[in-house]
């Protein structure tokens, strides 16, 4: 079907995602999760008004936001085998992923939780709901609603900034591209003995917004039609 | 806590290499912001104003930059970008880094800078018009100075991540900035990772003190009648 192509196209691109981009697709995945899951918990506690949790939860945002993202992987990466905890490097990146995911949809849930109107509340707790029965069957249910486009906006950035994980050796989309373009730098029979960096970085950065775009046009018409 | 003396003596010995990369990361973030501003202030009144060719070229770029990752916009710009005819040329990695983050930060700003122009009020403009002013003289008197005020708390946030994404675009080429040294810091010593948490709370330093700084800048910046 491809047959214009050169011969060498095939075999890398099929490397490519079913090793690359399934490890992308792995990270991505957990860190999604994961952060959705966190981040909702950590922004709903975030609107009780005691000060200690208050400021713990405050902190841990401003830090995981404040960070730069790689600084993250690479302190996760470097800092939890020195706690005795033996992590695969994709898992590290996925740990780092979810600490500065989470951060941000806490402010989201924040946000999307105070607009939830009091009346709300009040009724819930005349249902005889108490904290926690209120915030989970009536006003983050309702809130959700407000949090879908800043949770897909989330998953376009978790997936592109998997990325990051090639700078620990993780062997995902843009890793294993490299790692092709380095083999066929080799001479034949082994490689093609030329570069063919443009072709193969350019197709990663076609796969890459091939797979955004449609979800950042998603997160914008949530945006219009949700608030 | 021996390793943890050793790992602080470690940092210490190394804390010129160390400052010398926060000045690398102040360096090419600074020539990165000033490339970002332009782009945002030009490209971004070509949106703001419809410019034909332009403002579709811009609306392009944005989307480029929005929907794929940095780290492949750098790789792309410093290794594929030279085998390009004519246009290809291989740059050091200074420069690599630098038009990397211009790259990227660009595209955030254009859109922060058309907002910023779109926002200026029609009555504005009729103002200029009804004193003899010219389209071009309305943009320098009123919708550059009233628009860009708009446009510089936003703005002020896509600087912040240029400065740290100098943390990937550094790494990335092999260009000694913050990370990059401290990346080679724990390679060439037992894998301490303390080195990460004296250059995140750097950087920490860095972005809070922005941040409030936008926070002030709000407030202050924001037009007369917007202000409550």
């Amino acid at each position: 079907m491809l047959a214009f192509l050169p011969y060498w196209v095939e075999p890398v691109a099929r490397y490519m995602v079913t090793e690359g981009l399934k490890v992308t697709a792995q990270i991505a995945g957990v860190a999604v999760l994961f952060s959705g899951v966190a981040g909702i918990l950590l922004g709903t506690l975030l609107t009780i008004r005691w000060w200690p949790l208050r400021s713990l939860i405050r902190l841990y945002i401003e830090i995981w936001r404040g960070l730069p993202l790689i600084v993250t992987i690479f302190l996760v990466y470097y800092a939890l085998p020195a706690f005795g905890i033996d992590i695969q490097p994709w898992l590290a990146a996925a740990v780092a992923l979810t600490l500065w995911g989470s951060a941000q949809i806490a402010e989201a849930t924040r946000g999307a939780v105070e607009s939830i109107p009091r009346e709300q509340h009040e009724a819930a707790a005349a249902l005889g709901f108490g904290w926690l029965g209120r915030h989970t069957f009536v006003i983050v249910p309702q809130a959700f609603r407000r949090l879908l486009p800043p949770l897909v906006s989330l998953l376009v950035n978790v997936i592109q900034n998997t990325t990051l994980a090639a700078l620990i050796g993780v062997g995902e989309l843009l890793t294993t591209g490299r790692q092709q373009i380095e083999t066929l730098l080799f001479p034949p029979p082994v490689g093609t003995g030329q570069d063919h960096s443009l072709a193969i970085l350019g197709a990663v950065l076609i796969t890459f917004f091939v797979i955004s775009f449609p979800l950042t046009r998603l997160a914008a018409y949530l945006e219009r039609r949700l608030v | 806590m021996t390793l943890a003396a050793s790992s602080w003596s470690l940092i210490w010995a190394n804390r010129d290499v160390l400052l010398h990369g926060l000045v690398r990361t102040l360096e090419a973030s600074a020539v990165a912001i000033v490339g970002v501003a332009v782009i945002g202030v030009v490209l971004g009144a070509a949106r703001a104003y419809r410019v034909p060719v332009a403002s579709q070229i811009a609306a392009v770029y944005v989307e480029v930059v929005r929907n794929t990752p940095i780290l492949v916009q750098v790789f792309f710009i410093y290794f594929a970008l030279p085998q390009v005819p004519w246009v290809g040329v291989r740059v050091d990695e200074f420069t690599a880094v630098c038009l990397g983050l211009m790259f990227w930060g660009g595209g955030f700003n254009i859109e922060n800078f058309r907002a910023g122009f779109e926002a200026v009020p029609q009555r504005y403009r009729e103002a200029g018009l009804a004193l003899g002013f010219g389209g071009a003289a309305i943009f320098r008197y009123v919708v550059f100075p009233i628009g860009g005020r708009i446009a510089i708390p936003p703005s002020i946030n896509t600087y912040i991540a240029v400065l740290k994404n100098t943390a990937i675009a550094g790494p990335a080429v092999g260009f000694a900035e913050l990370t990059q040294v401290a990346y080679g810091i724990i390679e060439a010593s037992l894998r301490t990772y303390t080195v990460f948490a004296v250059i995140g709370v750097v950087y920490l330093l860095i972005v809070w003190t922005l941040s409030a700084l936008i926070r002030l800048l709000e407030s202050r910046l924001a037009l007369p009648e917007a202000r409550r």
